[in-house]
């Protein structure tokens, strides 16, 4: 029997170099994106996540690698090839919004449709589709110039799955939005795009709106990627130093790997203050990794002096440490623990509540605990 | 086809600024024959002879000193009132300021000579009227012509140092009054060291216009044979033999002097301005100025008052004159003036000619301009910035040395265009070049790239997204260039004056001829009938533009 061919990645990134003159600002990155998935380039400014989305679209001209699209190469520096944007069949999201000042929601939705030279009947009914689907039909009629920020963003989504397009690229869209308005228009994007199904490259620095809308996330820094995989993945195992601090809240600890066998997937880990951890390491040590990541989430904290309160029996990596400040953030308490290594944070939720000055019990599984790998641009 | 634009574009633009200013560089070191190319003997004995013309350069920097410091002090205490003051009427006082820039020096400096002129000027007449002297006032003679320059010309300062004011943050003075300064110590510690470098700049720009200004001078001067640098060199080629040498050489120190100081403007503006580094424009709270206000307010009223109001009423009283008067009671009033203004073939055919010339130049260059904007600030065609300071070269030569440099150059071109409209309308359309470059720059840098960039990404071809979203955008600002360009071709002077023809006459040099050769009265009705006739072509012109969008909603 015969294996079934597997179709192509809708997105396929080999290699791609971005040139500004002198600057090179993507080095190198590759990545896919399979049928109906949402894939997130996260980053700090600077990183050339931008610029990898403009060069999908065709708005930047690469200077080396390849981009294919379903199978297809639109951009590829041997072939000599560059598709220009308008037939690359993309939809994109601006993070200006760019809806058009001089036409009314109706138009601005309707532009990519009628480009295509659809029948009027049939482009009234995937505009009223496009959006009743981020419910603004009762808009369409509305200027463009008379819409709030919120709406003005609506607009802007519904235009861009209006065409039924394959391929929906989103250049950091809620970044323009409040907090609130931010959050729910999370979840919106997201179901959006499972109910339509389309795939999806979003770029956006903010590590939280990462981590909750993606199917992967790809960590891009200076140029090159840092890390690819699932949200939890790169949560729990961050494989270097730049990930580990820029998704979520890491304590960094310095220390060396003690050489001997990996067990359980997990290593010693002496600190300088000569505090012994089992860390996990995600690939054999090498022997040069000086930093174990510890996520604050993970850590268990208990008042020492309470008979129930130390640590339980088993518990692994245990230590002893003193509450030195309390953090109240609301959905939950953040601590600053003196500790043999320095400072750990710890945030633990609002219902166990610590005192200032109380000496604790910290521990924490071996599993939340990552050796960093060597930085694997150097 | 990238590579073959810049090459094609600067060639073209090249030509047409660069082609005059050499005629203009051969015939100053010209010491033989006058005005043949190329030289039969060259040297530096014209540029040395100015030596001789002391004088004439000692009147030009007085007048410029002079008007500079008015048109500073006007115009930054107008900008004060306006941007910074709680004044009653402000937004129709910001509006009523724009007028003087539409008056024009040459119409302001004719009105001001019925206004101020010896002896029989209103002012002098109404003095005499009362038993004083004829000679009370008189605005013919370098303060004159200084007073009607800083009040005609003297509105890019107000300009200027507005924008300066508005594009500071009222953060940075709110700051300064929480931590406990007063008004006037923020005005003196934070406002001011804020402004100086767009005030310092301003200036500089103001005197810079002066020394190359000439309506005022040719009107108020030349009656006196008070002569500045620009009327010097019309002089000198009207004379017999003409002294072509010796005004090209007097063109070119000025044009040198001008772009030197212009440069230093830009320098100044954009090495010490802390406060157009964000370039957005705030809306700064203004200062409650108690009762005070009344008065702030009347100032800039008495601005408008002086230079539109009393102009245009002094023009249109004597135009209905058969002599000039104020004293009513010996006037008698006629309506011949417009009569023979209109008879005359000359005006007639003249203000023609100008409507003519406006309504094409301004057709052909807003196209040409849009095109070039584009290429140059979104196109990213290669030597771009090359590109746009070749085409905004003329805008640092006096039109009049402008118009010097293109009637040699025309007149030993085998091309027999000189003294026809072809002509001027070739002069017109680079002499405005600059001025068109500057309003579309404005206007596309405006538009977000990715308004363009969206319409491609949903599948509109490059012609498709220029069709749909490029050009319904930038259609009002071309519709105002276009507007700005025909208001400035209709009443165009520097270089109409030298290369005017006797079958090709224009409306600005006709007013100028008929003020030296003929009656005050004629002339008042002249410049009043071109006027009109702007405003006229505009008012059409706006409401077929609006007819047009109207259809268009519809």
């Amino acid at each position: 029997m015969q294996a079934a061919p597997t179709p192509p990645p809708v997105i396929d990134v080999d290699g791609l170099e971005v040139r500004y003159g002198e600057v090179m600002a993507v080095k190198g990155v590759s990545f896919s994106v399979g049928h109906g998935e949402l894939v997130t380039l996260l980053g700090p400014s600077g990183c050339g996540k931008t610029t990898t989305l403009r060069a999908i679209a065709g708005l930047e001209k690469p200077s080396g690698g390849s981009i294919a699209l379903g199978g297809t190469p639109v951009y590829s520096a041997p072939l000599r090839r560059n598709v220009p944007t308008e037939k690359r069949g993309v939809s994109m999201v601006f993070q200006s919004y760019a809806i058009w000042p001089h036409m009314s929601v109706f138009e601005n939705v309707a532009y990519g449709l009628r480009v295509r030279r659809l029948p009027k009947a049939e482009i009234a009914r995937e505009v009223a589709r496009a959006l009743a689907l981020v419910q603004m039909q009762a808009y369409a009629d509305r200027p463009a110039t008379r819409l709030s920020g919120g709406q003005q963003q609506r607009v802007a989504v519904a235009r861009a799955i209006a065409f039924s397009p394959d391929v929906v690229l989103f250049d950091e869209p809620l970044s323009n939005l409040d907090a609130k308005l931010r959050a729910e228009m999370r979840v919106e994007l997201r179901e959006l795009q499972r109910q339509l199904s389309f795939s999806a490259v979003y770029v956006t620095h903010d590590q939280e709106e990462a981590l909750a809308i993606s199917d992967r996330v790809i960590v891009m820094n200076g140029g090159r990627i840092e890390q690819i995989g699932t949200p939890q993945d790169i949560y729990d195992r961050p494989c270097s130093r730049f990930v580990a601090d820029f998704v979520g809240s890491a304590n960094l600890v310095a220390g060396q790997v003690r050489p001997g066998p990996v067990t359980d997937g997990t290593v010693l880990f002496v600190t300088a203050s000569g505090l012994e951890l089992r860390v996990t390491a995600t690939a054999p040590p090498t022997g040069t990794e000086n930093t174990a990541a510890l996520r604050a989430s993970y850590i268990n904290l208990a008042p020492i002096n309470l008979a129930t309160g130390n640590a339980p029996a088993g518990a692994r990596n245990v230590a002893q440490g003193r509450i030195q400040r309390r953090l109240f953030h609301g959905d939950f308490n953040e601590y600053v623990v003196a500790w043999p290594p320095g400072q750990l944070i710890v945030r633990r939720p609002p219902t166990e509540v610590l005192a200032e000055g109380e000496a604790v019990a910290i521990w924490f599984d071996p599993g939340h605990c990552v050796l960093l790998g060597d930085p694997p641009h150097p | 086809m990238r590579y073959l634009i810049t090459p094609l574009v600067l060639l073209t633009c090249g030509s047409l600024v660069l082609y005059p200013v050499v005629f203009l560089v051969s015939e100053s070191f010209n010491v033989g024959e006058p005005g043949v190319f190329p030289p039969q003997a060259v040297g530096w004995s014209n540029y040395l002879n100015l030596y001789d013309d002391s004088r004439i350069l000692a009147n030009t920097a007085l007048v410029a000193c002079l008007a500079t410091v008015m048109a500073v002090v006007f115009g930054f205490t107008l900008a004060w009132i306006l941007t910074r003051t709680a004044i009653p009427g402000r937004a129709m006082l910001e509006r009523l300021l724009e007028l003087p820039y539409y008056m024009t020096p040459l119409v302001g400096a004719m009105a001001w000579g019925i206004i101020a002129g010896p002896k029989t000027g209103m002012v002098n007449q109404v003095v005499t009227y009362f038993g004083g002297s004829g000679d009370f006032i008189d605005v013919y003679g370098p303060y004159g012509i200084a007073w009607v320059m800083a009040l005609f010309e003297g509105t890019v300062a107000f300009v200027m140092i507005s924008a300066a004011m508005k594009s500071m943050d009222p953060s940075l003075e709110e700051s300064s009054r929480v931590m406990g300064a007063s008004k006037l110590q923020t005005a003196l510690r934070i406002t001011l060291p804020m402004v100086a470098p767009g005030v310092v700049s301003a200036t500089i720009f103001v005197f810079a216009e002066m020394l190359g200004s000439f309506a005022a001078a040719f009107v108020l001067g030349i009656p006196g044979r008070f002569y500045v640098v620009t009327t010097a060199i019309w002089q000198a080629t009207l004379s017999y033999p003409p002294e072509y040498g010796r005004a090209a050489a007097m063109g070119l120190s000025l044009f040198l002097v001008m772009l030197v100081m212009l440069g230093l403007s830009r320098l100044i503006l954009r090495r010490g301005s802390y406060a157009t580094i964000t370039g957005k424009a705030f809306r700064p709270r203004p200062l409650e100025v108690g009762g005070l206000r009344y008065l702030l307010a009347g100032v800039c009223w008495l601005y408008v008052v002086l230079s539109v109001l009393l102009p245009l009423a002094a023009l249109l009283l004597t135009s209905f004159q058969k002599f000039a008067t104020v004293l009513l009671a010996q006037s008698s009033f006629t309506l011949d003036n417009y009569r023979s203004a209109l008879d005359m073939g000359a005006l007639g055919s003249a203000l023609e000619n100008s409507l003519f010339l406006g309504f094409v130049v301004a057709s052909i260059a807003v196209p040409l301009v849009s095109v070039l904007v584009w290429l140059i600030y979104r196109g990213n065609i290669p030597g771009g910035r090359l590109v746009e300071s070749v085409v905004m070269f003329p805008q640092a030569v006096p039109r009049l040395v402008f118009g010097l440099g293109l009637l040699w150059a025309w007149l030993t071109m085998p091309i027999p265009i000189y003294g026809t409209l072809w002509l001027l309308g070739i002069a017109y359309l680079t002499v405005f070049l600059p001025l068109g470059m500057r309003t579309m720059a404005g206007v596309v840098l405006q538009v977000d790239r990715g308004l363009e960039e969206c319409a491609r990404v949903c599948g509109a071809s490059w012609a498709h997204q220029m069709r749909t979203v490029t050009l319904p955008l930038l259609r009002p600002g071309m519709v105002a260039a276009w507007l700005l360009i025909f208001i400035a071709g209709v009443r165009e002077l520097g270089v109409s004056i030298f290369l005017m023809g006797p079958n090709a006459k224009v409306v600005a040099p006709a007013i100028v001829n008929s003020w030296l050769s003929s009656s005050s009265e004629l002339s008042a009705a002249m410049a009043l009938l071109q006027t009109l006739a702007v405003f006229a072509a505009v008012a059409v012109l706006f409401i077929a533009v609006r007819r047009v969008a109207g259809e268009e909603k519809a």
